[in-house]
């Protein structure tokens, strides 16, 4: 079993028209045997961005508490808060710093830029970004959540319908995943700000 | 405080991880086909854009023509990080360089800087670039192999599908060639990769460097444009998930209150 | 083999431990402490290989003891839980520690709380919880009678319960179980 499927996991991340949603299930298992179903994987850095880890958990909380970290200290000596671009950066040199010894760890990022347009990043634990302007996938069930949004995103979908979208892509997955699932979350973020919404899933 | 570079940190870990039985996971690699051929008084650069994570293609788009400098450009093979980062460290070293001598960056001096960079790691960054660009001496095409050893030649392919491109150079390269013929010829090349390269696919990116002007031309050809989608898409009527709880956030700019506090005036005693 | 168990009731955490030392085939003593009080209100219970887990909750007890001393004031149950988590996580990349940790603590202001916590530092809160191999059996026993809020005495009842089926249905012989309960007057002993 591969390092980055023992705790299991997945996150995915969807653009609209000026909205942005990311969803994660939440199942912290130990191979094989659930631990517990309310794991977090997203994080709200800021209003206007947020950050879904997949992988090992550990990790995850390192990652997250390293971040929450960095991006306070530059709020507090910038006055500002930090773009999703630059934050990108600031992920990706993370993760490229440990090449030799990576963090099993694989990032996506959503968020909104300035001009409230969508912002999409996903890494591999490398940190090597793909940038894209429909959908951002992470985590074991990588492949089938690949299938499910290429089929049911449509683009500049308002806040409620990317919303059923991104449910819809990230339930039909998880149903194909045994290590992933037990509950899913998703942020629905707009400039007016944003929703947490929790699905009622199948709980294996 | 962080002093920069590579930290080893988690090696010992990591072994510990690997040896328990868990399989260290696949980084991102680029499969690709790229290649440069050099013309009449410029160099063009093409690479295909597909991105792939084990055998799943991660991105369909994907910029693999990195700049180093205005007159200088590089295309990256192998592990995806590596090649980005590599090229923006050289890119970044490249800038100060030439503030530092007030002069146009030359080719070679990218060259010299990558080659040593990657022969200090040994190969074990997996970068395997194509650089091109046009100085004062003229257009350059270098190869550059992970391990550090570089090729000079007036054309050049790189990656899974180089094998493909470069039998359409070998055929079709002439001394002498004009623009249009270039561009053609690595769109040839490139093509080739992308239809009998499983690694390489998307459009083809090109990027044209003549002397004082150079031109990025993303999706010069899109060789396998998606046909058959569903002409009404899936449409799924709001309440179709079934909610359990949802909670809404104000920005939190919103919700603070900011208030002036306009101090009396403070007199330093010295 | 060690078989540690907490589980949150109603202004209290429960913690169980079983009592055997065994190395290999043998048994070396049956009646060890597992559960190490770190200070008033927090009980930490260790499972994995024996010196690493004696070096390292001692470690991390006389931390919490030197915070309240330079500081006067006790660190909550999460402050101990995170200290902990970035210790192992730390130390996973150099010098890796094989322990499994219960955190249970009793806190003013959040009341009873477990954590998990995995050698390789992954810190999850939880209402009950189980490490080992036990935590095959307990995990569902408790799934099935496990009730939020529950006053000692039933609390009692559900760890009986979860025992005796380790007892029962693992490999290993594990006769002993030491449980310990904190709440806001400290930790008292209830053997087994």
């Amino acid at each position: 079993m591969s390092i980055l499927e023992y705790n299991g996991g997945c996150v995915v991340a969807m653009a609209g028209k000026e909205c942005v949603a990311i969803a994660a299930d939440r199942r912290l298992g130990i191979q094989l045997q659930t631990l517990a179903c309310d794991a977090n994987r997203v994080f709200r850095m800021h209003d206007k961005l947020f950050l879904g880890l997949t992988g090992l958990m550990t990790d995850i909380t390192s990652l997250h508490n390293s971040f929450d970290f960095k991006l306070n200290m530059y709020s507090m000596r910038e006055g500002r808060l930090m773009s999703p671009q630059t934050f990108s950066s600031l992920v990706a040199s993370t993760l490229y710093e440990k090449r030799f010894g990576p963090y099993f760890s694989e990032p996506v990022i959503a968020g909104l830029n300035k001009d409230n347009t969508p912002f999409l990043c996903a890494m591999d634990l490398l940190g090597a970004a793909a940038y894209a302007d429909d959908f951002v996938v992470s985590g074991t069930c990588a492949e089938s959540l690949f299938g499910t949004c290429e089929t049911f995103y449509r683009p500049d979908l308002g806040p409620d319908d990317l919303f059923e979208t991104i449910s819809q892509a990230m339930l039909s997955a998880l149903d194909r995943d045994c290590i992933s699932g037990w509950g899913v979350t998703v942020h629905i973020i707009t400039p007016e700000g944003v929703t947490a919404k929790s699905l009622k899933a199948r709980m294996d | 405080m962080e002093r920069g570079g590579f930290s080893f940190d988690n090696c010992v870990r990591n072994a510990m991880l690997e040896s328990a039985g868990y399989q260290p996971p696949k980084a991102r690699k680029t499969g690709t086909t790229i290649c440069g051929v050099i013309f009449e008084g410029g160099v063009v650069l093409g690479a295909d854009t597909r991105a792939t994570s084990g055998n799943v293609v991660f991105e369909k788009n994907c910029e693999k023509i990195h700049y180093i400098a205005p007159n200088i450009y590089c295309c990256g093979a192998g592990t995806a990080a590596d090649t980005e980062n590599t090229t923006g460290l050289i890119a970044s070293q490249l800038e100060l360089h030439r503030l530092s001598t007030g002069r146009e960056s030359r080719v070679i001096t990218s060259l010299t800087m990558l080659k040593q960079m990657l022969f200090k790691y040994q190969g074990h960054v997996s970068a395997a670039l194509v650089l091109g660009g046009v100085d004062l001496k003229g257009p350059h095409l270098y190869t550059v192999y992970p391990h550090g050893s570089s090729d000079s030649l007036p054309y050049v392919t790189m990656g899974s599908g180089s094998l493909a491109a470069m039998a359409v150079f070998e055929a079709n390269y002439k001394d002498n060639l004009t623009e249009e013929e270039a561009k053609l010829l690595v769109k040839q090349a490139i093509s080739a990769g992308i239809f009998n390269d499983l690694g390489s696919g998307g459009n083809v990116n090109l990027c044209v460097i003549k002397k004082g002007k150079t031109e990025v031309i993303k999706g010069y050809a899109q060789e396998n444009p998606r046909k058959y989608r569903r002409p009404a898409g899936y449409s799924f009527p709001t309440g179709t998930t079934s909610v359990l709880e949802s909670k809404f956030q104000r920005p939190v700019s919103e919700i603070a209150v900011v208030t002036e506090v306009v101090s009396e005036s403070v007199s330093m005693e010295t | 083999m060690d078989s540690i168990i907490a589980l949150t009731g109603d202004g209290f955490v429960m913690c169980a431990a079983d009592m055997t030392n065994a190395r290999s085939i043998v048994v070396m003593k049956e009646d060890m402490d597992k559960i190490m009080e770190l200070d008033r209100h927090r009980l930490l219970c260790m499972a994995g290989e024996p010196g690493d887990v004696a070096q390292f909750t001692e470690y991390v007890q006389k931390n919490v003891h030197l915070y309240q001393l330079r500081t006067g004031v006790s660190q909550s149950t999460r402050a101990i839980a995170n200290f902990t988590r970035n210790e192992l996580a730390k130390s996973l990349r150099k010098n890796p520690y094989s322990v499994n940790l219960l955190l249970g603590g009793y806190d003013q202001h959040d009341g009873p709380e477990v954590f998990y916590l995995d050698y390789l530092g992954t810190l999850h809160k939880m209402p009950f919880s189980a490490q080992g191999y036990c935590a095959y059996f307990i995990l569902a026993t408790l799934d099935r009678y496990y009730k939020p809020n529950m006053s000692e005495q039933e609390a009692l009842e559900v760890m009986r319960k979860a025992i005796d089926e380790v007892r029962i249905r693992f490999l290993i012989k594990q006769p002993d179980f030491l449980i310990k309960v904190v709440d806001k007057n400290g930790i008292r002993t209830v053997s087994k």
